[in-house]
Formats: C-alpha cells, structure tokens, sequence
C-alpha cells in the first residue's frame, strides 16, 4: 500500500532521531495483518522505520508499554502518541514514572478513531457513530504536550451532538440504589478476572497490585462475587482522579464490561469535587497528592 | 472473666444471627484514628457514658491510613455498617493525614453510590479527644438509622 503523506512525515521523524541516537526504540503503529486493524511495533533500527505508519485504526494506546521493564531498559525511547494517549505519558511524568528528559513524543492529530468491531466489518468513514465515545468527548485532537507534531489530513469530526457519549453514565445516576445494584451486579456477574483491564492501563503500573498480595488475601482469587465486585470498585477507585480516558480497559475486556461508564464517571466527579483533571499538565501535582483546606466536607459529621 | 465469657457467647450469637441475615443485630465497624476518635470513645467510656454495643472499634494511626479496601472488606464480611472517624481538620496528629483522608472519601463515597451501594450504611465524623458525647452521639444515630434500613438489603458485596 502506498504511503500516506502522514506515514512520510512520521518515517522521517522516526528515522532522524534514530540516526543521531536521540532515541534507542521508537514504539509507533504498524499495518496490521487486514487493512482495518493497526498494531504495535517497536523500531530500533533507523532502516526499519518505513514499517511505521498511522491511521484512524491505531486504536490502541501505545504508552501502555512505558511501563513496562522490556521497553524501560531501552532508556530513551520515541513514541507516537494519539491526544488522549499523551496524557498517559503526562500522568507518568506526574507521578515520577518517567522522566520528561527521556522521552521523545510524536505527537499524532487525530479526529477520532473507528470502533474496531465496525471498522473489521468494514467501516471506513470517520464520523461520530463511527468514532468511540472518547473521541466525541475529546479535547486534545492535537496533543497538549509534544517534541514534533504530524497534522493529521483528516476531515474534522462534525458533531451533531444528535449521539450522546457515556449517556448511560446520566441514565445510571437516576436510578435508585436497588436499581443500580442490579445494574453494576449483573454486569460485574460477567467477570472473570482475567486483569486484562490492568494490564491494557497505561496507569496501573504497580510492580505488585493488590490483588497479587495474599498476606492478607484482600481480593478473592475466584472470579465469583463478592470478589469480581471488589476487584472492579478497587480498580476504579485506584484509577479515579488519574483515568485518562483512553478506553483500553474496556476495549480488552474479553466479556464486555462497561469500564469506561466507571471511569468517566469518576472523572467527572473528580472534577467537580477538586476542579482537576488528569494528564494536562506535567507539572500539577496529583489530585490525590495534595489536598485543600476547603475542600468538600458536607459528608462528613 | 464473666463479661469475657459473656462477650464471646455474645459474638457466636452475632456470627450466627448474620448468617441467617438477621437484622436484630446489626454489626458495625469503626475505622477510628488513635490520637483523637480513639480517645474520645476512651472518655465516653471512663465517664461512664452508654451507647450502643453494636459497634466494633478498630484503632489505626491516622484516618490517612484508613484505606478504602478496609471498608469494603468490612462490608464483604457482614457489616452492616461502617464509621470512618478521625481528627478534626487542622488537628491530625500527623499535621495532614486527615485531609488527604477526606479528598478520598470524598471520591471513594460518590463511587460507593453510583455502584448501587446505600449510602446510608456508611458514615465519616470528625471527633476530637475531649469530645466524648459527641462519639455517644454519633454511633448511637448510625445504630438507629441502620437498624431502620430494611432487613434484606442486597448489594454487590453479597455473596450468591
């Protein structure tokens, strides 16, 4: 397939900071195996990076591998990231995962990408019943944080505002508590706590999560309830105030639980609660490491 | 050694009357700090105060060490109920754990609701060491409005 002038710009970038050892590895996307899916690739080789390319299929969220030690050994390393994937490297920054000196971001414009279950039937237009939720939600089309820039060539995504995102997080909030309970058991009845909802997170990077600990025995092993739903608040709860939003957990969750209706309403009531919100700016503090002394206090006695 | 024997009986009773799902005897826990819920229980206590003998005190350092996972790990072992109690703000022992507790809670409590948990079962209070009627006070009120939720309350901390 031909190249893209995108795909040209993001070669040359890539190729450039591999020539002058800028950068040891550079993590970007690849044509996949059929047309309408991208993959990962990691490129350590300046005669490699024709392999690189982007499109409205690279769906997944490639700083997810920053934390891993296979990628950190490489030490400084280039990445291609969408808007909402450039916050996850920003909240590393945040909380000293990642040094802002040893990473190169190639930052990708982006105006949404396909669902992957309609772009594998076929769908190749980007418009808002195409396009995940995050994306109609999106205020980072172009990367709030980057080292080069590739403009995307794109149409902008018009919004009719006739699709609503996350509108069953709005639709949730009014049922009653018996209501919701059926609501979240049923769906947390479904898990079978397989973590890939961890590990598909650009932000659970703890060498040993919780559930990995034993003395105590926090969170049963089964995947039966009550354990599924303990698992799933703690996940959220870990995640609340730093969510970024990409929907990778709920994109790898092999039984289709909505994830993302947690985390973006987690997010929303961070926000309301402490005015903040996560990935945007390198040099905040995280919410949950600092505190105020007006903070809301209406609950408590 | 009469009361120790007493109490035990007491807490075979409840293990049995929780399986059943009784509500006659609803057990509650308070996570409280130890330099100022702790003792104001301590002073209702020496000042011969009465309150209800529902709840179960756990004493940890400070409410900043009171994580999240102890209450729901209370409620999937029965309780009915569950305090959260500390310092005053501007009075943690440790100059801010308090504060960093209460931005948790905070978030921790909104989460609590949206995944269909009655948020009347949990409950968070300020006490200070001096304040002992206001310890009677608050534990009595949590008894009295978890002994009028209805008998059978189901959540995603039941097991099935």
């Amino acid at each position: 397939m031909a190249n893209t002038k995108t795909d040209e710009k993001l070669q040359k970038i890539a190729k450039d900071l591999l020539e002058s050892g800028e950068v040891n590895l550079i993590i970007g996307y690849t044509k996949g195996s059929n047309p309408q899916r991208m993959r990962p690739v990691f490129i350590t080789k300046p005669e490699e990076v024709e392999k690189l390319s982007f499109s409205h299929n690279a769906v997944q969220d490639l700083a997810v591998f920053l934390k891993k030690q296979e990628v950190k050994k490489y030490g400084k390393i280039g990445i291609t990231v969408k808007g909402c994937d450039e916050k996850a490297v920003n909240s590393l920054i945040q909380e000293y995962q990642l040094s802002r000196d040893n990473i190169k971001i190639i930052g990708m414009q982006c105006n949404g990408v396909i669902k992957q279950n309609l772009a594998d039937k076929g769908e190749t237009k980007v418009s808002e019943t195409t396009v995940y939720d995050k994306c109609l939600i999106c205020q980072e089309h172009t990367p709030v944080l980057y080292d080069f820039l590739i403009e995307t060539e794109e149409p902008e995504l018009s919004l009719s505002g006739n699709v609503k995102p996350y509108a069953d997080i709005e639709k949730l909030d009014e049922l009653s508590t018996e209501e919701k309970n059926a609501y979240w058991a049923k769906e947390f009845d479904k898990c079978i706590k397989c973590y890939a909802c961890r590990q598909a997170c650009p932000l659970c990077f703890c060498s040993r999560c919780i559930v990995e600990k034993n003395m105590p025995q926090w969170i049963d092993t089964n995947s039966e309830e009550p354990g599924n739903a303990q698992w799933n608040m703690i996940r959220a709860y870990h995640l609340s105030g730093r969510c970024i939003g990409c929907g990778e957990c709920e994109r790898a969750c092999p039984v289709n639980i909505p994830l993302m209706l947690i985390n973006e309403k987690m997010a929303r009531d961070v926000y309301n609660l402490f005015g903040y919100k996560s990935g945007l700016d390198i040099n905040a503090k995280p919410v949950f490491g600092v505190f105020s002394e007006n903070d809301f206090n209406d609950f408590i006695k | 050694m009469e009361d120790m024997n007493a109490e035990k009986e007491k807490q075979k009773e409840g293990t049995a009357a929780t399986n059943a799902g009784s509500q006659s005897d609803p057990r509650l826990i308070a996570f409280v700090c130890n330099w100022c819920t702790y003792n104001g229980a301590d002073l209702a206590g020496t000042s011969r105060m009465k309150y209800s003998d529902n709840v179960r005190v756990i004493k940890l350092p400070c409410t900043g060490r009171i994580d999240p996972l102890f209450i729901v790990e209370a409620f999937k072992k029965g309780a009915k109920g569950v305090l959260v109690s500390g310092c005053h703000p501007g009075d943690c022992h440790y100059t801010s754990g308090n504060y960093h507790s209460r931005r948790k809670y905070a978030t921790f409590r909104d989460l609590l609701g949206y995944l269909g948990v009655d948020l009347n079962r949990v409950e968070f209070s300020w006490i200070s060491a001096s304040e002992g009627n206001k310890w009677v006070a608050v534990i009595n009120e949590f008894t009295d409005k978890i002994k009028s939720l209805p008998d059978k309350t189901t959540d995603i901390f039941t097991k099935k």
